[in-house]
């Protein structure tokens, strides 16, 4: 099978699927705004897989590689609104590593929309559903993100034998002495 | 006086007066297209060095190691140098752990094509950043006009093409880990792929781990790569490399202003351990 058909197949999607969303909140905003919103009684999709993380500062790019490949269709990651960091810089830093860590995603080819990040105080329970909402609608449309499977076959190019093997080593053995 | 002629002298008068414990430069190979690194501490060995345009290795990854043993002279170019900015900045070594004795560089030659090495056609600084004292004189060399121009290459394509591009090198990528072991960025004392406990990463070669392996290896040299390009030349299988670590480079000048790392011994912090109020705002 060749790689462009392992990934037809992938993009097949397959009966009653259901996208598996992560998202990595801040202890101080964002988990405390999911937990107003349950509080609140708001329905939200259950999708999402919560997971509480001290700071959007201590989110590590790692997580999000391996959430993807470990099944996960989508990444979010939510910390308090810059200004608000409860460890005062936390998110500052955050801000950056996630536009450049977002950016390079990207260029290998991942969905815009299978990793977001977004600021959600502990306030906007609001929000929190909707931002959940509409990043499960994203992936939803996108499909199932199957990182996992194995792409079995990959082209050597072909090994020459007989006399063209001899003809294929690459003219690198100069048997000239060096001098001193 | 040759280069190589005053290399040889200032590194046996270093060895003879104990101002240096060891040295590292190059000796000739088996062949005379070729060298390898060399590490002395006897003057009497200080004739084998030489230096000639098949000079491929950097050699700035070799001080640390070197360090405990006392003060280590070194043979720098643009990219050694660069090299052990990187290690002093990075608090591996300290600038009086190292004698540099600086070369300009016209670029080295890849022994099975004949070819510049790909890694010297793109370099922008042939000549030291910083030395004791200079080999010869500077070379001018023109510097590539666009470093960014193979990135734009793979931007251009499409989003499935491009993930397909990649997949394909993550499939050929063998795990040996040579790019980190020659990155002079890359100075962990335990590095993630060896804390095998904490398991990272994991132990099977396939296209989810050496994803996983690649995409975290440009992260953590991100904003300190200093280009030297060595990465791309060890990998056995020819992976472009640089096309990812210049990803992050394009993309930190483009939204933290024109940087290049290690230049210099006091520039300021690098872009991704500094933060700044006013930076875009995208994640509202």
């Amino acid at each position: 099978m060749s790689v462009v058909e392992t990934n037809e197949a992938a993009a097949q999607v397959p009966e009653n699927w259901e996208p598996k969303i992560i998202a990595f909140c801040c202890h101080w905003c964002t988990y405390t705004g999911a937990d107003l919103a349950g509080l609140n009684r708001m329905n939200y999709p259950a999708n999402v897989r919560v997971l509480r993380i001290p700071c959007s500062g201590r989110m590590n790019p790692q997580y999000v590689i391996e959430a993807l490949n470990k099944g996960c269709d989508g990444v979010l990651v939510c910390g308090c609104h810059p200004g608000d960091c409860h460890y005062v810089t936390g998110n500052y830093f955050a801000r950056r590593r996630m536009m450049i860590f977002k950016r390079l995603l990207e260029y290998e080819g991942l969905e815009p929309d299978r990793f977001q990040v977004r600021w959600i105080s502990g306030a906007e329970a609001g929000k929190f559903r909707d931002t959940v909402m509409s990043v499960v609608e994203q992936v939803r449309a996108l499909g199932p993100l199957n990182l996992t499977r194995e792409i079995p076959y990959f082209e050597l190019p072909a090994v020459p034998d007989g006399e063209e093997a001899f003809d294929a080593v690459p003219e690198e053995v100069v048997p000239e002495e060096v001098s001193a | 006086m040759t280069a190589q002629d005053t290399i040889r002298a200032r590194a046996r008068e270093l060895l003879e007066s104990g101002e240096v414990a060891s040295f590292v430069g190059w000796e000739a190979g088996r062949f005379a297209n070729q060298t390898t690194p060399l590490i002395i501490s006897d003057p009497a060995d200080a004739d084998k060095l030489v230096f000639n345009e098949y000079c491929v290795n950097t050699l700035a990854k070799y001080v640390r190691d070197l360090v405990p043993r006392g003060k280590v002279g070194l043979v720098v170019r643009g990219c050694d140098s660069r090299g052990i900015v990187r290690l002093i900045v990075d608090q591996v070594i300290k600038r009086e752990d190292v004698y540099l004795i600086g070369v300009g560089c016209p670029g080295v030659i890849d022994r099975k094509s004949g070819e510049p090495l790909k890694k010297c056609t793109e370099c922008r600084h042939n000549n030291p950043v910083i030395c004791d004292e200079m080999a010869g004189d500077e070379v001018a060399k023109d510097a590539p006009a666009d470093r960014f121009a193979e990135v734009r290459e793979v931007e251009l394509m499409a989003q499935p093409e491009r993930s397909r591009y990649f997949e394909s090198i993550y499939a050929k990528c063998i795990r040996c880990y040579a790019c980190r072991d020659v990155c002079p960025c890359c100075t962990c004392r335990e590095c993630f792929v060896d804390a095998r406990r904490e398991n990272w990463v994991g132990k099977q070669n396939n296209v989810a781990e050496n994803r996983f392996y690649g995409l975290t290896r440009v992260m953590h040299i991100g904003d300190r790569c200093i280009e030297c390009g060595e990465c791309e030349r060890v990998c056995p299988m020819d992976l472009p490399l640089m096309k990812l670590n210049r990803k992050v480079i394009q993309d930190l000048n483009d939204l933290f202003g024109e940087f290049e790392s290690s230049m210099s011994l006091d520039e300021g912090p690098e872009p991704l351990i500094t933060y700044d109020l006013a930076d875009r705002e995208e994640f509202m």
